[in-house]
């Protein structure tokens, strides 16, 4: 009897916790940050559509409709992997191909120094763009949908990433000029992105003059402001919004410490991270640079979770198409120095690890460019393209998905849920967030998981 | 009268009532007549003199949670406790120094931390504070009350006294009862209502703060670091904290 009895009340019990437990409130606790945060995530938009066929879906042969680039419509002498190879016609040099030891892939020679890291390198090429115009493809890349009436329908994968993980961090997300968007359901307010022009506008507003008051004065007030909105905290039924105030309060000192405003312009991350920073100059990507530098330096100090930028534009049309290996190379290079920093840099919150172990990086563009150089030299919209990873919960030195090789565009790259298609933006980043250990069902719509790209 | 006979007098009374002659209709008026009105006869009264109504019982309890204000509302308060100029006038009034300030740079700058909806993007409106926020709000504060100071409290005539408008007394120290005469005016400039309403730490806190700073800022001048004298120093504390307090920046 007495067997029966406590039988029934653990019965009873369990029948309680699962009511309480589908109350909206619980429900809502239950729902934490899907992961620890330790990881960081470096996000860069090759804005304008990059011409894959001279870095991650090399084209050196006349076949269909595509023209390879050639010494003719290109300057060459600053790429440093441009080996000449003639074309059928005898006349034309158009370059040879690079395969890496030790990896499937084939690379352009504008892939600069990031070949010497091919080996971590993750590469889904002829990705179904569906758009050849530039908002579009902008957001396609990194919320998966397209526009829908000019407007983003979706969060941004920075938003995304900041939000299962960023949300206790001082600033979620840093984005410079990247396409990031906050649309849909789950996200907290917190880690609405921090959208500037560029790191510098940060600078500006972490800057204080010292001529009058100094930071005595300015602490005293701050600590004096604490104490007022934890009283008014006490003293209130609402309560939220105070005590965000008290506890950002405590927060100011550490963002408004004296080794953090250098990390925000460029002069200070020149002296913190030089390696960015070439003699001579950066022409295309002086800015994409400092971004990088600045990611490494926030991320070093732990006050960053997503940095996510725009790098210089990519949109050749005209006889601009000359520059546009270099426009690649310096891009490139400036993500080998990115990997080289991160390798070199301990992680700020794990002992004895490096952020290069917890940092992941997704390149994305528009689209790509049209295999045709057209008469005024240059190349036009296309609607395919290639996404870049490199995190160490993918399988480096791999590709997926492929361009025809006549016209250069996607082709089936397998079966998923919707049947046999080409690999998409929307299978990218499901695959990054899966990667991570996020349900992409929980953001998007669209976009199945490449498990193949996956370490296992 | 027995209560059936008392139910049908009442019935056939009420019958009366509802199926008797209408009453004489007024005529229409006269669409081209002046319109008059009575005479107001009604005498004003207040409500408790109105019995039944002695004492009334009054819900004050907020019935939602404090809001933030809108980044373009709160740009208008700065511009408008500060003399009611352009945003660009203010910006260049702002950035204007001789002495290497650095207070402010320039509106844009601050537009994004400030929480201003970038609506090509959908970045939304902020709806609540984060650090970098604060951060902002206290450059602006700073470079506000400083500017201020330097117009207001440095024999500047009344009618020219844009914030600070109370005079000191010169080669001594404000008294508490001084200061806190002083206070209020600055609390119902800022945050709209007189001190002596908020909760009882507010006027002795931001006394301790003005105190601090006279203290810090006594060896103010030149050869020192701290150019702004103890009150002037004192009087910016106060008025950033004002400026940067929750109540400033929630309704």
């Amino acid at each position: 009897m007495d067997q029966h009895r406590r039988t029934f009340l653990k019965i009873l019990g369990g029948a309680a916790g699962v009511g309480i437990a589908s109350q909206p409130l619980f429900r809502a606790l239950a729902d934490p940050p899907a992961q620890a945060s330790d990881e960081f995530f470096v996000l860069v938009h090759a804005s304008g559509g990059w011409d894959v066929t001279v870095g991650l879906d090399p084209r050196n042969e006349r076949r269909g409709i595509i023209e390879p680039a050639n010494t003719s419509v290109c300057d060459t002498s600053a790429i440093r992997h441009w080996a000449n190879q003639v074309l059928d016609d005898g006349t034309t040099t158009t370059f040879q191909t690079l395969q890496p030891p030790g990896t499937s892939l084939r690379l352009g020679p504008a892939i600069g120094n990031l070949y010497d890291y091919a080996d971590r390198l993750s590469v889904f090429n002829g990705l179904a763009m569906n758009t050849v115009s530039h908002p579009d493809g902008t957001y396609f890349v990194s919320t998966g949908r397209h526009l829908a009436g000019g407007k983003p329908v979706a969060a941004s994968i920075d938003t995304m990433l900041a939000n299962e993980f960023g949300r206790e961090q001082l600033l979620p997300s840093v984005s410079v000029g990247f396409p990031s968007t906050f649309v849909g359901p789950h996200l907290d307010a917190r880690v609405a992105p921090l959208r500037v022009a560029s790191v510098a506008t940060v600078s500006r507003v972490l800057s204080r003059g010292n001529v009058n008051t100094n930071a005595d004065d300015r602490s005293a007030v701050t600590a004096l402001l604490t104490q007022e909105a934890q009283d008014l905290a006490a003293r209130s039924y609402y309560r939220d919004a105070l005590t965000g105030f008290a506890l950002q309060f405590q927060s100011l000192p550490r963002m408004l410490a004296p080794d953090v405003q250098p990390i925000f312009n460029a002069s200070g991350l020149a002296l913190a991270q030089p390696s960015f920073f070439p003699t001579p100059g950066l022409r295309f990507q002086a800015g994409a640079a400092v971004n990088c530098a600045f990611a490494v330096e926030a991320m070093k100090r732990n006050l960053v979770r997503c940095v996510s930028f725009a790098s210089g534009s990519h949109d050749t049309h005209s006889t601009n198409y000359r520059n546009q290996l270099l426009i690649q190379q310096e891009l490139f290079d400036t993500l080998a120095n990115l990997l080289r920093a991160l390798d070199a840099t301990p992680h700020p919150t794990r002992i004895g690890a490096r952020l290069a172990d917890h940092t992941h990086i997704l390149v994305v563009s528009d689209f790509c460019r049209t295999p045709q150089i057209n008469l005024t030299s240059g190349r036009d919209h296309y609607p395919n393209g290639s996404a870049l990873v490199i995190s160490p919960k993918f399988r480096g030195g791999t590709s997926f998905g492929s361009a025809d090789p006549d016209q250069l565009l996607p082709q089936d790259a397998g079966t998923f849920a919707d049947g046999t298609r080409a690999v998409g933006p929307a299978d990218v980043l499901a695959t990054m967030l899966t990667a991570m250990g996020v349900d992409p069902r929980r953001y998007m719509r669209d976009g199945d998981v490449v498990r193949a790209m996956l370490r296992a | 009268m027995t209560n059936t006979a008392r139910t049908l007098v009442v019935s056939a009374l009420v019958a009366l009532g509802c199926n008797g002659t209408p009453a004489a209709r007024t005529p229409a008026p006269d669409a081209q007549a002046p319109v008059s009105r009575p005479a107001t006869d009604i005498t004003p009264t207040p409500v408790t003199a109105i019995p039944g109504h002695e004492s009334l019982a009054q819900d004050t309890a907020p019935k939602e949670a404090p809001r933030l204000m809108p980044a373009e509302t709160l740009i208008r308060s700065y511009l408008t406790l500060f003399g009611g100029l352009s945003p660009i006038a203010f910006q260049t009034r702002m950035r204007t120094t001789t002495t290497g300030e650095a207070l402010f740079d320039t509106w844009a700058d601050y537009l994004s931390a400030l929480g201003i909806p970038d609506y090509t993007a959908d970045i939304p409106r902020a709806a609540q504070t984060n650090t970098l926020q604060l951060a902002a709000y206290e450059r602006i504060a700073v470079a506000l009350c400083e500017r201020a100071v330097q117009n207001d409290l440095r024999g500047a005539a009344a009618s020219a006294q844009v914030l600070f408008t109370f005079d000191l007394p010169a080669g001594r120290s404000l008294t508490d009862a001084e200061f806190a005469t002083r206070f209020d005016v600055l609390h119902r400039r800022a945050l709209g209502y007189p001190a002596a309403l908020a909760p009882d730490t507010r006027v002795p806190r931001f006394l301790a703060l003005y105190r601090s700073a006279e203290t810090a800022h006594a060896d103010a001048g030149v050869g020192s670091q701290r150019r702004f004298t103890g009150p002037e120093a004192g009087w910016a504390g106060v008025c950033e904290g004002l400026l940067r307090h929750p109540e400033f920046h929630l309704y």
